[in-house]
């Protein structure tokens, strides 16, 4: 490739995180940092599972929310609220001005699994019980599958491409990707990307449809996220947004932002033969096309951020396919056992606490990992590391039979 | 009923979904230039009074003409005089 023909480089700038362990990155990763727990007994969800199964919801400040003007904040549910305060967040931490954002050289690429799993079982609810004129007219908006991406745009006046990368699990990586491309391609500069969603009834019953819900009631709600572990039940339901300001390098360096770390490579395929089961041919290969955009030797990865939910099928899957491309050597967590599963927010949200592993050379365990089994063969520490982290790989693998790789590299 | 009963049960309206302050409420104040409700406010704006007085609104063309919090209120109260049960609702 001739020198003008070189990549742009892309930086990531600003970190902002909306989590069951807190709603901002570095608290977030302060909590990794102290084995705490986001999840708990779902009381509130009693009486539709029978018993109180696990979750691991977000806690909201009103005041924080209500900084939202309301003619945007009218049409966000959940899942957009999420990522507006994650956003503010991490636009704060990259000090980028505001009239920038109307230059048309600012993106948003916001993913999640639908736009607002509340909102759409709140309009289902009002149509069955015969109540469709009581909808706001904002109501349309907040369920909307891209209702994140063009909330956050509205928030910040971005004039940009605006998309969504609705990819169930693989959302926010999705949506990290895609920000990198564009600004690889010199479509934008900047670009506010992630991914958010929202957990309730529906949704956790939508994977214990599929047993691969931790549905049991245990009086250590805590212990029930298991990946990698032999005694994993299913995945734990829960929520959130991580939004990164993705930025060109040299647009960064000239205006002196914070460099948190590099986007060096991405891949993102499909299985092509199934909806629900990790295929970890695939798997593997998106790992191998990711590392091949980055340019970067399997060798010198340092750490993974897995993609392992708890199921017994993806964990064991995902785990072949990390022992093939890298083998045994590498350590890999899964931030789950803390965090549950934040679905569509899971890839971003992951690698905003990954960032502060990098930034200080930590790798956390993976939480509640006791006895591997079936997912032997791959390095799973069992207490936090102390290890230089130049270049991290990030995995998401979702329903639809869809995996995302990202390569992180330090920024030196 | 009163012609005050009608203000506060429109107002609420205004305060709950609008989040406008109580004092801004004056009844010549333009809906959109001086309330700043938008399309979609305006629409909602006809939900919530539909909601607070039982009646469906949407379909009016008197709703389409009202310009100022005060052709509000006025409407409303010639609907009251029209329809005993948007009284009965108030109650």
């Amino acid at each position: 490739m001739s020198k003008n023909m070189e990549k742009r480089r892309a930086v990531v700038t600003g970190i902002g995180a909306v989590s069951p362990l807190g709603n901002s990155a570095e608290g977030l990763y302060r909590a990794l940092l102290e084995n705490r727990s986001g999840i708990r007994a779902m009381t509130e969800w009693c009486e539709e599972f029978g018993r109180n199964i696990a979750g691991a919801p977000v806690v909201l400040d009103p005041a924080e929310v209500k900084k939202i003007s309301r003619k945007v904040r009218r049409t966000m549910g959940n899942a957009a609220l999420f990522a507006g305060l994650a956003a503010q967040e991490a636009v704060t931490q990259s000090g980028l001005e505001a009239d920038f954002f109307a230059s048309g050289r600012v993106g948003c690429v916001i993913g999640s699994t639908v736009g607002s799993a509340s909102s759409m079982t709140e309009a289902c609810v009002a149509d069955y019980e015969g109540r469709r004129n009581d909808l706001s007219a904002c109501h349309f908006f907040r369920l909307m599958s891209h209702s994140s991406s063009f909330n956050v745009a509205d928030m910040f006046g971005i004039t940009g491409p605006q998309l969504s990368t609705n990819s169930a699990c693989a959302s926010g990586l999705q949506a990290l990707g895609t920000a990198l491309e564009l600004i690889q391609l010199g479509k934008v500069d900047a670009v506010l990307a992630g991914g958010s969603d929202e957990s309730t009834p529906l949704v956790a019953s939508s994977f214990q449809l599929l047993y691969a819900l931790a549905e049991e009631e245990s009086p250590e709600p805590d212990k029930l996220s298991r990946p990698f572990d032999a005694g994993r039940t299913g995945l734990v339901c829960s929520e959130g947004a991580g939004i990164l300001v993705v930025e060109e390098l040299e647009h960064a360096k000239r205006r002196g932002a914070p460099i948190l770390f590099e986007l060096a490579g991405y891949a993102t395929n499909c299985s092509g033969w199934h909806v629900s089961h990790s295929d970890e041919l695939q798997i593997a290969n998106c790992m191998r096309a990711a590392l091949a955009d980055a340019g970067v030797d399997a060798r010198d990865v340092d750490y993974v951020s897995a993609h392992a939910t708890g199921t017994r099928v993806g964990d064991a899957a995902e785990a072949a396919a990390i022992r093939a491309v890298l083998g045994g050597d590498t350590p890999v967590s899964s931030l789950k056992g803390h965090l549950g599963h934040t679905l569509g927010a899971s890839g971003s949200l992951e690698l905003a606490a990954v960032a502060g592993m990098m930034r200080d050379g930590v790798i956390l365990p993976t939480r509640n990992l006791e006895n591997v089994e079936d997912c032997a063969g791959i390095m799973l520490p069992r207490e936090t590391q102390q290890r230089e982290l130049r270049v991290c790989l990030k995995n998401s693998i979702a329903f639809g039979g869809v995996n995302a790789t990202l390569i992180c590299r330090r920024f030196d | 009923m009163d012609r005050n009963e009608i203000v506060k049960a429109v107002n609420s309206i205004f305060i709950e979904r609008f989040e406008l302050d109580e004092a801004e409420l004056t009844p010549e104040k333009n809906i959109i230039e001086e309330l700043e409700l938008d399309s979609l406010d305006i629409v909602d704006m006809i939900v919530g009074l539909q909601q607070k007085f039982g009646i469906m609104l949407r379909d009016n063309p008197a709703i389409r003409n009202v310009r100022t919090l005060g052709d509000v209120y006025d409407l409303f109260e010639k609907l009251a005089a029209e329809h005993p049960e948007i009284v009965e609702r108030l109650k």
